[in-house]
């Protein structure tokens, strides 16, 4: 007990580990609030640059920057219609007018206490649910784990972007470039085409910086103009009787955060619009209507999309399946240090996880004070032109790769895969599936070649195990039923039974 | 989302590229084990590949069921490509490739200056001033901070 105390609040009194909490927090906030920059961006080009330096020093960055981030949207949502970040969507509805009627202030300063309300219950959530998931899922063998992958895959596929088909093709495009390089388990050359370069595979880090940095780089130099911030903004402290008033809302919505944002597959920016949905139909008699700048419209979506980051932690932590694009990104970075999240990490390394609670519960409190200061000078970075912004983002995309593996060629392949990101972008692809295919594409083979050996590689005792098991056959069940909520066939049934209904 | 009534400049095109490259894609998972056994090294860049070429398949259909681009449409150049990438493009390739020779901090400061001075319509003083100033923060907070190794030319050796 004592010794996870000590681990909880090792960031609380650490001033190196305090100021990289604060740091990350801070800028993560600015990140998040620019239109085109993004915290998957961030975090992404981060890792190459922190993965020399200690565990806890790069978590303690990174973790800031997560939680600063998923906030920072919310801002430009509210001042300029701008939503930074998806998950700042439904916060922009309800935010913009608000600052229209010149309540600009006030709708930030009551988002920045609801979002560290929301965040900090996502985190109580982690800090309870997940030793609970980790000691089940020691239960689960390697064909489960091949389910959780390809359901993870498929979640993110179906819900992002604009058909389930193009969802499956970016996710197996994942797949297939986590295959390159030398096979672990027999040494075999996969998609090497006999070059040298290539035996190593590519670094997963490369095409998280080429997809996520690169790509919304070109992407954004379509449009270059940002409109300037007209909004007064003047009292930022929210009412007392505002923040009593909504906290039930908020705990709500919280609720929905955290358990969306633990689902494998799906992250804050559906948590916010299922929680923005929730409250719409909760709310009998708002004072001002939806839509029209309704303060329920913005509490519940920042109090989930915060809660999310401590929920998508959990999966990421007891079952090493990220929970979204960034904590794909971040389960790179505890890879790149040599550390395997799954079930063994709570553990094999509770000290890791206590760290990573008390953390980022460290910068949520950053997050408070942050949000409520500094709104002037925030205005004024917000306005710094995309004209200038965009390549110095290439810029930082080619020296992260780089700093990986000291390889130039990789900054080719970085570039290579910007181009592709930005026309899978162009063409309603929707990046995220490739990045959590490439994360997951390795452990998916090798479970995948267990469970087979595990079958004397008879295909019939291989798929018998997925139903005669009682863990394998529910993940079994729910991966089918995605399948076929994705088919005509389904479409037809659900629209026939509901023609006799009415 | 809604799918667009209407198919954007090359979508088909694309479309039939996925299909293409899915293909090759399932031939070189095919090189890498054939049919030898199910828990060989192939089996599951095999499954990947043709979980691709099946979607691909898919997206050629519906992109072939949508409407041909309206007339009035913008071309593929302009809508999907427009000149702005293309030189952005080249201007990284050219970074890329001076970076070796020029090291980081020469070859950095012209992309910066070379892309800023075209994005931004202002005073060429302006885009020099930014650029020299990104450059040294962006030295200061990496190679100092972050103790990066950034790439050193054969130009200048020893100084960059």
């Amino acid at each position: 007990m004592g010794e996870t105390l000590g681990y909880l609040t090792l960031s609380w009194f650490d001033p190196w580990l305090m100021f990289l909490t604060a740091a990350g927090t801070l800028s993560g906030i600015y990140v998040g609030a620019i239109p085109g920059l993004s915290v998957t961006m961030a975090t992404a080009i981060l890792i190459s640059f922190t993965f020399k330096w200690e565990v806890n020093d790069a978590l303690a960055l990174i973790a800031g920057v997560f939680v600063g981030g998923v906030y920072g949207g919310s801002r430009t949502a509210i001042l300029l219609n701008i939503p930074g970040a998806p998950s700042a969507i439904a916060t922009a509805i309800e935010g913009y007018p608000l600052a229209q009627r010149g309540e600009a202030g006030e709708a930030i300063g009551l988002t920045t206490v609801m979002s560290v309300i929301g965040g900090m219950i996502g985190i109580a959530g982690l800090a309870l649910f997940a030793p609970a998931i980790s000691s089940f899922a020691i239960q689960f063998n390697s064909r489960d784990y091949l389910l959780l992958g390809m359901i993870g895959i498929l979640l993110v596929g179906t819900l992002s972007g604009e058909s389930f088909a193009k969802g499956v093709f970016a996710g197996a495009l994942g797949v297939l470039i986590g295959m390159v390089g030398l096979d672990p388990m027999t040494a075999q050359g996969r998609f090497t085409f006999d070059t040298i370069s290539l035996l190593g595979g590519i670094p997963y880090i490369v095409a998280m910086i080429g997809f996520f940095g690169a790509a919304e780089a070109f992407v954004q130099l379509r449009d270059l103009d940002l409109p300037a911030i007209k909004q007064k903004v003047d009292r930022i402290i929210p009412k007392m009787a505002d923040v009593r008033k909504y906290f039930v809302l908020a705990l709500r919505a919280s609720g929905i955060g955290t358990i969306i944002g633990a689902l494998p597959g799906t992250g804050g920016d559906i948590a916010a619009l299922l929680a923005y949905d929730d409250a719409k139909r909760a709310t009998k008699n708002p004072d001002v209507p939806f839509g029209k700048g309704a303060k329920e419209g913005l509490v519940a979506p920042e109090a989930a999309n915060n809660a999310a980051v401590g929920g998508a932690f959990i999966p990421m932590l007891t079952l090493g399946i990220p929970g979204d694009a960034v904590t794909a990104v971040i389960i790179g970075a505890l890879f790149i240090h040599g550390l395997k999240p799954g079930p063994l990490l709570l553990i094999e390394t509770p000290h890791l996880f206590w760290f990573i609670v008390g953390n980022l519960t460290l910068a949520n409190l950053f997050l408070l004070i942050f949000g409520l200061t500094g709104i002037r000078v925030f205005t004024k970075i917000v306005e710094c032109p995309k004209a200038i912004l965009m390549p110095l983002i290439l810029v930082l995309s080619a020296v992260g790769t780089y700093a990986i593996q000291n390889d130039p060629t990789h900054i080719y392949w970085m570039l290579l895969f910007g181009l592709i990101g930005y026309f899978m972008k162009m063409y309603g692809f929707q990046v995220g599936p490739v990045i959590l295919g490439v994360i997951l594409g390795p452990m998916m083979d090798t479970n995948y070649r267990r469970a087979m050996i595990g079958a004397r590689n008879d295909i019939g005792i291989f798929l018998w195990d997925f139903v005669s098991h009682p863990i394998s056959l529910v993940l079994s069940v729910s991966l089918i039923l995605m399948l076929v909520s994705q088919t005509p066939l389904w479409t037809r049934l659900r629209s026939q039974s509901k023609t006799p209904a009415s | 989302m809604t799918i667009p009534p209407t198919r954007r400049p090359g979508e088909l095109a694309f479309g039939i590229v996925l299909v293409i490259f899915s293909t090759a894609c399932l031939w070189q998972a095919f090189e890498i084990s054939g049919f030898a056994g199910l828990s060989e090294a192939g089996v599951f860049p095999m499954l990947a590949a043709a979980s691709m070429l099946v979607s691909a398949l898919f997206i050629l259909r519906d992109t072939a069921r949508l409407s041909a681009v309206a007339g009035d449409e913008k071309p593929f150049f302009a809508e999907i490509c427009p000149t702005r990438l293309i030189v952005m493009t080249g201007l990284v390739l050219l970074y890329l490739v001076v970076m070796p020779w020029l090291g980081f901090v020469v070859a950095s400061s012209a992309f910066l200056f070379a892309s800023i001075a075209y994005l931004w319509h202002r005073n060429i003083i302006w885009s020099l001033l930014v650029s020299l100033v990104s450059i040294s923060m962006i030295y200061v907070v990496f190679r100092m901070v972050f103790q990066v190794v950034l790439p050193k030319g054969t130009l200048f050796p020893g100084l960059f």
